[in-house]
């Protein structure tokens, strides 16, 4: 259970107590008749009713929604398509009514992609306008990402040019990225997509598409320096480039940049660690191209930390260690 | 190296204790009825709790086991209550009871193998299902080496397909998805490096990377997230320092503060609740003591970070031999 407010409680009056109790009869009698179909393996109009009228009350029943399936699969219509896709369509729409129950249930998920699976005639694309509009109330909803990217992967099986769907799913994230560039989920879907997009490219294009993309990450630098996963984007890019020297050059912009962004706030914690990293990483790709006087920089930094972000002391010890060691520098 | 503790509260053992031995009492409740279905779960939890605090004879055992195997179907999964269809999340729970209450030789190990067996696919790639219905976790990757492991076959499963499986779900962040394509999430984060672990597989892990982003889990008020932005929680204790013990990097994260924030979010009659003024349960019970353990809060048994149960079970069946598995050039950066 989560985010439940525990209240003062009084005693219930006698009333209260005895609806209940009738509510828990009634659940009860309910579950009690399900299992015993089930166990009697009835696969009726009648029995799929049943598993409804307990489902709309509990979705996490997941031996309900396993039944319901077999109800399904097990009726005469099911042999029928157009019947099949009737029933099913249906279903879907059951799940539509009920989704705002409980948006976290995995058991639902899994059923939507179900029945979606079994219709002969899915509408991909209005599965994917829905997610759309169910991210757009909720960005970051797990469940909704993972079932946009089961949604995708069908739309690009039945496709016959699978490159432009990849183009329009990295638009999509394009566009929930100059919404709200703060947008995690998306930008950890544009990490998937990045990779399929460059691969199509030729070498020309692939510059082009890192530049891009170096720009977009870097306005989100710029918007919040203290956002995390925007650095650790920008670290990805520097991994996915083809060179040693392209990374080595992209460091030195990227302490540019701190330096930059220190300059407006001195006591930043995120870009003084990134400044730190930054030199770590340029010294082990190259070494010796980092000066004395930047090392000693790194570890006056990494004690300033300790002091900055507390918390963290442990990992700015570990680093000071280490990097001492590395340097041969008294820490 | 001992943590010392400046916790502003105690922990309140007798009720928690307390807590756990009411959740079967709770019958008039509508709430008791309507978790039904993972009920072999809740007593996992319940269990856990009780063996951390050093009360593990709080519940009945006999009762506990005759429940548990009641839950066995034919195909030789557990469902999480009688006659209900079986799963790898209550087969492993079930096993889990079963081991901690000493009583493994009760269950046909190769029988339930044979299940956890069947629930290996190659489409669309290798990897584990959590039932018949096809969902693919990085959870059923972890309980399928853990389940196998206690009955010492896990190889026959094909680990190496599921190695790639986990490292697939690998993100840029260094964290871990619910499948190949997801984003990071800290549970899904400790199932993936425990999965690694039982393969004998951590070196695939990017431990500076992951680390650091598991130390940021930790929010000002001492608690931690899930993943960035996202409101503090108590099972995170245990999500994100289960991950961090295994990375051997629990120092990154302050002991005291996590260990007040999960005190404070005692409930007083009993049960700790996801975070301070909500409803307690007994999952958050679980992992809000579980956390404490990891972070070796006084009075507490010693967790494993890879099982979750008490590391005297891990040893007595010889499981800890996961630990051999970690590289060596981890343990040399030791701070202490």
């Amino acid at each position: 259970m989560h985010g439940i407010r525990r209240r003062q409680e009084r005693e219930p009056t006698q009333d209260e107590l005895q609806q209940a109790k009738q509510r828990v009869d009634r659940y009860r009698a309910l579950n009690s008749h399900i299992m015993d179909l089930k166990a009697k393996s009835v696969f009726t109009k009648d029995s799929l009713d049943a598993t409804k009228r307990l489902l709309e009350q509990n979705t996490e029943l997941h031996t309900v929604w396993n039944y319901r399936r077999t109800i399904f699969t097990s009726l005469d219509e099911w042999q029928s398509q157009d019947a099949r896709q009737q029933m099913l369509d249906g279903e879907l729409k059951f799940l539509l009514d009920i989704i705002t129950k409980n948006i976290k249930s995995y058991w639902m998920w899994n059923h939507r992609m179900w029945a979606l699976s079994s219709l002969p005639r899915p509408e991909w694309q209005r599965e994917l306008a829905l997610v759309a509009k169910l991210l757009a109330l909720d960005a970051r909803n797990y469940h909704g990402w993972d079932y946009r990217r089961f949604v995708v992967a069908q739309l690009k099986d039945a496709a016959t040019d699978k490159h432009a769907v990849d183009i329009q799913e990295f638009a999509f994230t394009t566009e929930q990225i100059n919404h709200d560039c703060a947008n995690h989920s998306a930008w950890h879907n544009r990490s998937k997509l990045l990779p399929e997009i460059l691969a199509q490219r030729d070498e020309d294009g692939q510059l082009q598409a890192l530049q891009a993309e170096n720009d977009l990450i870097l306005n989100a630098i710029y918007t919040d320096p203290d956002d995390q996963n925007a650095w650790l984007y920008y670290d990805w890019l520097l991994d996915i480039q083809k060179s040693d020297a392209d990374r080595c050059r992209l460091l030195r912009n990227k302490i540019a940049m701190i330096r930059e962004l220190l300059e407006l706030e001195e006591d930043s914690k995120r870009p003084l660690i990134e400044l730190v990293s930054a030199y770590a990483e340029l010294e082990r790709l190259q070494s010796g191209s980092v000066l004395e006087t930047e090392k000693k920089e790194c570890l006056e930094t990494l004690r300033r930390l300790e002091g900055i972000d507390p918390y963290r002391v442990g990992r700015y010890t570990d680093m000071s260690r280490t990097l001492s060691k590395q340097w041969a520098l008294a820490a | 190296m001992t943590e010392t503790f400046a916790t502003d509260a105690k922990l309140l053992v007798d009720k928690h204790v307390e807590f756990i031995q009411n959740l079967d009492k709770k019958q008039d409740r509508l709430e008791y009825w309507m978790t039904e279905h993972l009920r072999v779960s809740g007593i996992y939890w319940g269990l856990v709790a009780l063996f951390l605090l050093r009360r593990p004879h709080a519940l009945d055992h006999e009762q506990i086991i005759s429940y548990v195997l009641s839950c066995q179907n034919a195909d030789g999964g557990f469902g999480g209550h009688t006659n209900h269809d079986s799963h790898l999340l209550y087969t492993m729970s079930s096993v889990q009871i079963l081991a901690m209450l000493n009583a493994l030789d009760r269950v046909d190990g190769l029988r339930v193998t044979k299940y956890v067996l069947s629930l290996q696919t190659k489409s669309p790639m290798t990897t584990v299902c959590g039932d018949k219905w096809g969902e693919h976790d990085t959870r059923f990757a972890f309980i399928a080496l853990a389940i196998l492991s206690f009955f010492n076959t896990q190889d026959q499963l094909d680990v190496n397909g599921v190695v790639e499986y986990v490292r697939g779900a690998m993100n840029y962040d260094g964290g871990f998805g619910s499948k190949p394509g997801g984003e990071s999430h800290a549970a899904q984060v400790y199932t993936s490096v425990a999965a690694l672990a039982l393969a004998g597989r951590l070196d695939i892990v990017d431990r500076d990377r992951l680390s650091s982003w598991l130390a940021e889990r930790q929010l000002p008020c001492g608690g931690l997230n899930g993943r960035p932005q996202k409101l503090e929680d108590v099972c995170y204790a245990w999500w994100v320092g289960s991950a961090l013990d295994i990375l051997q990097r629990r120092h990154w994260i302050q002991a005291n503060k996590l260990a007040n924030f999960v005190l404070s979010a005692q409930d007083e009659k009993g049960g700790i609740a996801d975070r301070p003024g909500d409803v307690a349960d007994v999952y958050h019970t679980c992992f809000g003591i579980a956390g404490l353990a990891l972070v070796r809060y006084p009075g507490l048994e010693e967790v494993d970070p890879v099982y979750c149960m008490p590391r005297s079970v891990v040893e007595r069946l010889g499981l800890d031999k996961w630990q051999s598995n970690v590289p060596e050039s981890w343990s040399q950066q030791q701070a202490y």
